[in-house]
């Protein structure tokens, strides 16, 4: 690469190809709206974004994953990825529980070096295990995790945390204990940086105020799934339980939930609904014939910067047009988040109104047409010249999947809680005192600042609003959310 | 990664160190750094010091949520500073010594020299960048550059605490400290100023400044490479600014 010298004198066709208007507000002493991401190597960066040629490697951690499902491969082979950055290149699986054979015996080939169990309690027995990820049926998450965390492990527990809120405060009341501990609620969306880049984005007024938000995840696709033995396939068929499941709208629409009342400000800025009214219909029986297909609920808001707005959200296992998104309507202009997923990177764009005020930028911003619609694309570099040359709203395989940021949050969080939980050990011991707590919590917010994600808080409030709208759409009622559902 | 100019330039890595009481080595020198066990406290310094005659007062270090430890560094783009809270360890004076600056004299002094013993250890990967963006890196780097894993702790101990006179009544005590510093495997003998502040009946304050180089203790001044700004070079010279808060043990 050629190297670019720092001079006074800038050459106006380089700085026209290296920088846009919002370095150059950057430069002046205004805010670039951009996210901490891999510059574009192949188009000669500007110097102020381009990365450091070594980054060292944070602590080592150990994991072991319980749940060898689906998603418990995804989560070995996502742990496996992260050793190829060089800053996560001490992970390693040293352990994987499953209580049937071949799904262990096959997830156990892609981490070699994994100790199978066939009983998690043998796992969490295992002194080398720092931190374990749960990602077994939902009803079953409860005494894992409390063991875990029992056991002094850091607790990876995905969403939603609990099938029944008892349980998901037993879990959100061992995490808030177990100060010495990472627990990370599932919550993927948390931690990705394009969610940190819209975050700002979004809460800073963009919108006006706010009007309605809309959000679906739409699939057509078959719950059901064969087994050899009826007794398997019950086990594996838990999602079609209705006394079990947690639906589409916790099984399936939890991230999304989580990510539009983050959005809206959360519990403490008005963004928690209080009443949530469902639908719901099972028109190909794609859940069995027990749990519906497709559901709709609209959540209400109390008093306060959304009384008002309404929370549209639709799902169904019937219909694949436009996938997921999220859709936030405001006076000033709408926002499209399209979450990422395994098949296309995270995406937003803004739609103005007319008589939006200007914003500068955006005469330079990139520009994707939607219908008879003009999306501005809200995505780091947008109004840079090469975010130009990229390909537009068309799917484009990402770099790194949501799930990836999210284990990456975890690994360093639990390595530096980890660190500074030994390092005060040996320095002034381990008893528990109100310096040893507050030394931590002061490591916790230093790590979060830098790896953000969804801790027993956020898990516990998303895992109550999906159980409560799946309540709500199986018995096509409008249910009350008060305060009360949500407090330990 | 992407990192704004400002974070880089503000940023950076580094160093060590350390800090302070006083004198006269009762046990030998530090070990000879290679076989410290890999652990933030060895030797004498967990909870206890290992014997406490009642001639002796003993002060611990004590945990703070504030910052114990500053270490600023220059670098080719922009100066750069770490701030850690943590540091651990013990300083043992002979019972019946006081810091009461009000005091025309301090009491204990033999040929102007205060005899104690102590053991101060600092956890490297305690001590954090201050840049608002990439501060993982930055440690990273600086923990990388120290050894960390060979060498999880930056150790001192004092070997002679030299009261300055005169002292002025109301002022701290001010010492000049000579002792032996140990960072990243390599032990050095070192000396700079320190005061001693009484905080009330059974708290001190040691603090200090001390200035030294990164390559007197084989840590090569990191210079990451920065495609498009070219080569970020550290200075070697790094100072080290403590303020170490110590209880005293109740017998």
């Amino acid at each position: 690469m050629k190297k670019r010298k720092i001079s006074s004198v800038v050459d106006r066709r380089e700085f026209l190809k290296n920088t846009s208007v919002a370095t150059f507000m950057a430069m002046m002493g205004g805010v670039e709206l951009t996210e901490s991401r891999g510059a574009d190597i192949t188009n000669q960066p500007a110097a102020a974004e381009t990365p450091l040629t070594v980054i060292p490697a944070l602590q080592a951690v150990n994991f072991g994953v319980i749940g060898a499902g689906v998603w418990g491969r995804k989560i070995v082979n996502t742990l496996n990825l992260l050793k190829n950055d060089s800053q996560y290149k001490n992970t390693e699986v040293v352990a994987i529980c499953d209580t049937f054979p071949a799904w262990l015996d096959r997830a156990a080939k892609d981490a070699p070096k994994a100790e199978k169990f066939d009983d998690y309690k043998k796992l969490l027995a295992k002194p080398e295990v720092q931190a374990v990820v749960v990602a077994t049926p939902t009803h079953l998450h409860r005494d894992i995790v409390l063991d875990a965390l029992n056991a002094g492990k850091h607790v990876y527990c995905e969403a939603p945390l609990a099938q029944t809120i008892a349980d998901a405060k037993e879990i959100a009341r061992a995490a808030q204990k177990a100060f010495k501990q990472v627990f990370q609620a599932g919550l993927q969306e948390r931690s990705h940086p394009h969610r940190h880049f819209l975050w700002p984005f979004i809460r800073g007024g963009n919108l006006g105020s706010n009007v309605l938000v809309r959000a679906q995840w739409h699939k057509k696709s078959l719950w059901t799934r064969t087994a050899g033995t009826p007794a398997r396939a019950a086990e594996l068929n838990w999602r079609l339980q209705k006394n079990i499941s947690t639906g589409l709208m916790g099984e399936a629409c939890i991230h999304r939930l989580d990510a539009v009342t983050w959005f809206l400000g959360g519990h403490r800025l008005g963004g928690r609904p209080n009443s949530v009214t469902g639908f719901s219909s099972n028109i190909l029986q794609n859940a069995g014939p027990d749990v519906p297909d497709t559901v709709q609920c609209v959540f209400e808001f109390p008093e306060g910067p959304n009384s008002g707005v309404r929370f549209l959200f639709d799902a169904t296992l019937c219909n694949t047009f436009d996938s997921e998104y999220e859709m936030y309507y405001g006076t000033d202009s709408a926002i499209l988040v399209q979450p990422g997923n395994e098949a296309r990177d995270s995406k937003a764009w803004m739609f103005q109104e007319a008589d939006a005020p200007l914003i500068g930028w955006i005469v330079y911003a990139r520009k994707d047409a939607f219908g008879a619609e003009t999306g501005v694309s809200l995505v780091a570099d947008a109004s840079k010249q090469k975010s130009l040359t990229q390909k537009g709203n068309a799917d484009s395989a990402p770099q790194v999947e949501p799930i990836q940021y999210a284990l990456q949050a975890f690994t360093a969080n639990a390595g530096a809680i980890g660190g500074a939980v030994k390092d005060y050990a040996d320095l002034y011991g381990d008893a528990d005192t109100p310096e040893y707590r507050a030394n931590l919590a002061d490591a916790r917010k230093l790590a979060l600042s830098k790896h953000p994600a969804a801790g027993w808080e956020e898990g516990l409030e998303a895992t109550v609003l999906a159980i409560k709208a799946n309540e709500a759409a199986v018995l096509k009622q409008k249910i009350e959310l008060n305060n009360d559902l949500f407090q330990l | 990664m992407k990192k704004p100019v400002d974070s880089l330039i503000s940023s950076l890595l580094i160093v060590s160190l350390f800090l302070a009481g006083a004198c006269r080595l009762r046990a030998a020198e530090l070990p000879p750094a290679s076989s410290q066990p890999a652990s933030t406290a060895s030797t004498p310094a967990n909870n206890t010091s290992p014997a406490m005659p009642a001639t002796v007062a003993h002060y611990q270090g004590r945990p703070t949520t504030n910052v114990a430890v500053t270490i600023l560094g220059t670098s080719t783009f922009h100066d750069w500073d770490m701030k850690g809270t943590s540091i651990g360890g013990f300083v043992e004076f002979p019972a019946g010594v006081n810091f009461d600056t009000n005091q025309a004299a301090l009491p204990g002094l033999s040929n102007g020299i205060l005899p104690a013993t102590n053991w101060a250890t600092i956890p490297v990967r305690g001590i954090h960048s201050q840049v608002s963006v990439g501060a993982d890196i930055m440690d990273g780097l600086m923990q990388d550059a120290m050894k960390q894993a060979d060498h999880p702790a930056i150790q001192y101990k004092v070997t002679e605490l030299k009261l300055v006179q005169p002292h002025a009544a109301g002022q701290p005590f001010t010492f000049d400290a000579k002792g032996d510093l140990a960072i990243a495997g390599v032990t050095n003998s070192v000396s700079f100023p320190v005061t001693i502040t009484p905080l009330d009946k059974t708290r001190i304050q040691i603090s200090g400044t001390a200035k030294l180089k990164m390559t007197d203790y084989k840590v090569q001044p990191p210079a990451p490479s920065i495609a498009g700004l070219g080569v970020m070079k550290c200075g070697d010279e790094v100072t080290i600014i403590f303020d170490w808060i110590l209880l005293l043990r109740q017998q």
